[in-house]
């Protein structure tokens, strides 16, 4: 299998650390504005993605997107405008957080646009699976908190951007059904800011441990 | 690591031009030729597809399942801008990288064994310095990438300082290609073109790339060792063809034949053909097969297969290529299991190889003691990383057969023994214990210590001569990096 396409742009991490406040504006830019330019992917194109997601991406990100791995996303039923983003933001390197880092700046390095949006648009129509249901005890504290935040602290609630079933919009990731541990790590780097949004930042930087578990808890319980 | 048809350095294990030795040197050059430490860790395939090692290495050179479908596709998954040639209806005639994938790997080690060896000078009884510097013990060039789309190769050109010279090493070439079936799952298939049976497997529990990763070749190794563990290391060539469907069920049948290296026909001076003055020469061709299941949830990843061949060989050095051969039919259990999670990763690997040996030849020519053997060997290890930085393997080794005076023998008047079996019994037993810290994913420096139960069929005494399974115990240590 071969992934071709043209036009990548790199940074070396060095340079990355110097650059930090550009890329937080250009990652929450782009999140924000990142289109598919409205326009479904030819068939070739689309052809391409699919034997790619079949034949490379399924390896860690499971057949039709729905991972069992929970070190890798679940990306059957993703908004396709996020994920372009997200591909837009691995291969200009933009995108920071350690398995970015490792597993998808190299994976996205060559792909050309067209690549990015089938690749997004067959995602997006992946039938989300179930995912095991984790520890009860912690859905109605991780529902509370998705749905009103933690006033205590100052956290916002995830549900005005994420929507009331987790699904996301078009700009914001659908969240239901996704691995805890993945949505743990995430966090987790939106704390750090090696995943450099605004936003998530502003969200991430107050919750606690125990909250970050039970939210991570609820959303892998959606549907 | 590269191997020679190594000359024994003590007389009467030597395999002197008499049938009698010779003939024995149907397992004798198995043994001698099975010192091979392997190394596969190949920074040019991180480079060809912008994936950190960890992508599919829990540490080198363990596979994870990733790496295991990366190798399956023939090495050639690629993000690196290609240099294309097409004709005028887009048929591909050149996909070649920018970036060749060469890479360089170095082991630089320190042996020392518990009890040193007699020293063989004349002005002996003395003994031999203990503590032996590899500087390089082994130093690899290879190519390890994508040459054209559906086609890549790993090989490997090492030089080694017990031969003192540079010789291929592991090779292997691949074409592969993926089918996406009606049921939108994959099916993988490809044939290798390789060197080493069970180095174009895909699990770390066969022998080409089984615990342990890297050993001292300035030790005393047990005499004997089944056909299929390593025994013709770059001694052979063998076309195969796989399958494997789902990431999950893989299947594969092929065949080897002698290739020997270092080897020639007296009469025309050049590579071949092999006559009687070669040794161990296949008989036709060797089937290889080999079928295993991998499931893999969440972090778990477990593995369970069988693994086989059947050597048929002309002994040779000397006698004529026809008539009797020895055979040996192989046939083993593997499985792996990992866990691989942030933190923490653990894998538990083991495999059991058994050996029937019909020593037609040998028997007939009284270099073997039973007109058949068996042997078996096991292995059983666990390994812990942490943060992939930080980690240990521990290994329990066995190996028990028919007791053969010819085949094992004990130690002549007036030579040091060391090894040779005072009972004629090849079994042996231990423990490897080794801990590694890994300052970046690519350098690992490894402080392993051997220790031999028994060594050639006794704890004590096992040559005749004094030396007792423990003298062997050896410390090495290793430095190992690959750019």
């Amino acid at each position: 299998m071969h992934i071709t396409a043209i036009g990548a742009r790199r940074l070396p991490l060095a340079d990355r650390a110097h650059r930090l406040p550009l890329l937080a504006v250009t990652v929450a830019l782009s999140v924000a504005a990142a289109t598919v330019r409205g326009n479904e992917p030819d068939a070739s194109a689309r052809v391409h993605a699919e034997r790619s997601a079949i034949t490379v991406c399924a390896t860690c990100h499971g057949a039709r997107g729905n991972s069992t791995q929970p070190k890798f996303p679940r990306l059957a039923g993703q908004n396709p405008r996020y994920l372009a983003a997200q591909l837009k933001g691995f291969r200009s390197q933009t995108r920071g957080d350690p398995d970015a880092v490792s597993y998808m700046w190299g994976m996205a390095r060559e792909f050309d646009d067209a690549m990015i949006e089938a690749l997004a648009s067959y995602y997006s129509q992946q039938q989300p699976e179930p995912s095991a249901a984790p520890n009860s005890a912690q859905l109605e504290r991780g529902r509370e908190i998705y749905e009103h935040g933690v006033a205590s602290h100052g956290v916002p609630a995830c549900i005005s951007c994420h929507g009331a079933d987790a699904h996301g919009t078009q700009d914001f990731p659908r969240l239901a059904g996704q691995h805890a541990q993945y949505i743990l790590k995430q966090l987790a780097s939106f704390q750090s800011s090696m995943r450099d949004v605004a936003v998530m930042r502003g969200v991430a930087q107050n919750l606690r441990t125990a909250e970050m578990q039970s939210v991570a808890a609820y959303l892998q319980a959606q549907p | 690591m590269a191997e020679s048809d190594r000359e024994p350095d003590f007389p009467g294990t030597a395999m002197d031009g008499n049938w009698r030795s010779l003939a024995a040197g149907a397992v004798g050059l198995m043994i001698l030729l099975a010192v091979s430490p392997q190394a596969g860790a190949v920074p040019s395939f991180a480079r060809q597809t912008g994936m950190s090692c960890e992508a599919c290495h829990t540490v080198f050179p363990e596979l994870t399942h990733f790496g295991r479908v990366f190798k399956a596709n023939g090495y050639t998954l690629t993000s690196l801008k290609q240099v294309r040639d097409v004709t005028g209806n887009m048929k591909e005639l050149l996909e070649l990288s920018q970036i060749p994938g060469l890479s360089i790997m170095a082991q630089i080690s320190d042996t020392q064994l518990k009890k040193a060896l007699p020293d063989l000078s004349k002005s002996a009884p003395g003994v031999a310095e203990n503590g032996t510097v590899g500087f390089p013990q082994q130093l690899s060039l290879f190519y390890a990438g994508k040459i054209a789309p559906n086609f890549g190769a790993m090989i490997q050109l090492t030089y080694a300082n017990d031969t003192g010279s540079i010789g291929i090493d592991n090779t292997d070439l691949r074409f592969a290609d993926v089918a996406v079936l009606l049921d939108k799952s994959s099916l993988t298939y490809g044939v290798s073109l390789n060197n080493n049976p069970t180095m174009q497997d895909l699990w770390n529990s066969t022998p080409a790339w089984g615990y342990p990763y890297a050993l001292s070749n300035a030790v005393v190794t047990p005499l004997a060792l089944t056909a299929i563990d390593q025994a013709f290391a770059q001694q052979l060539a063998g076309l195969t063809a796989y399958a494997f469907w789902n990431e999950s069920l893989y299947a594969e049948v092929g065949g080897y034949r002698s290739a020997k290296q270092g080897v020639t026909n007296q009469l025309t001076g050049g590579a071949g053909p092999l006559d009687g003055t070669a040794s161990n020469v296949v008989k036709g061709v060797t089937p290889y097969g080999r079928v295993a299941y991998e499931h893999d949830w969440g972090r778990h990843s477990l593995e369970a297969g069988v693994y086989g061949a059947d050597f048929r060989l002309y002994p040779g050095a000397g006698v004529s290529l026809r008539g009797p051969t020895n055979e040996f039919k192989d046939v083993a259990e593997d499985f792996q299991y990992q866990f691989l999670a942030e933190e923490h990763q653990v894998t538990l690997s083991g495999t059991r190889i058994h050996e029937s040996a019909t020593l037609a030849a040998s028997f007939a020519g009284g270099a073997a003691a039973n007109p058949t053997d068996t042997l078996t060997t096991t292995r059983l290890w666990g390994t812990y990383y942490f943060r992939r930085r930080i980690g240990a393997t521990l290994q329990y080794f066995s190996t028990t057969g028919t007791t053969d005076d010819l085949l094992y023998p004990p130690t002549a008047p007036h030579t040091p023994g060391v090894v040779t079996s005072a009972n004629g019994s090849p079994d042996t037993r231990g423990w490897i214990a080794e801990l590694n810290y890994l300052p970046w994913l690519n350098v690992k420096l490894s402080a392993q210590y051997t220790w031999y139960s028994k060594f050639n069929g006794a704890g004590t005494n096992y040559d005749g001569v004094g030396r007792n399974a423990s003298d062997n115990n050896t410390v090495y240590l290793l430095l190992w990096f690959a750019y």
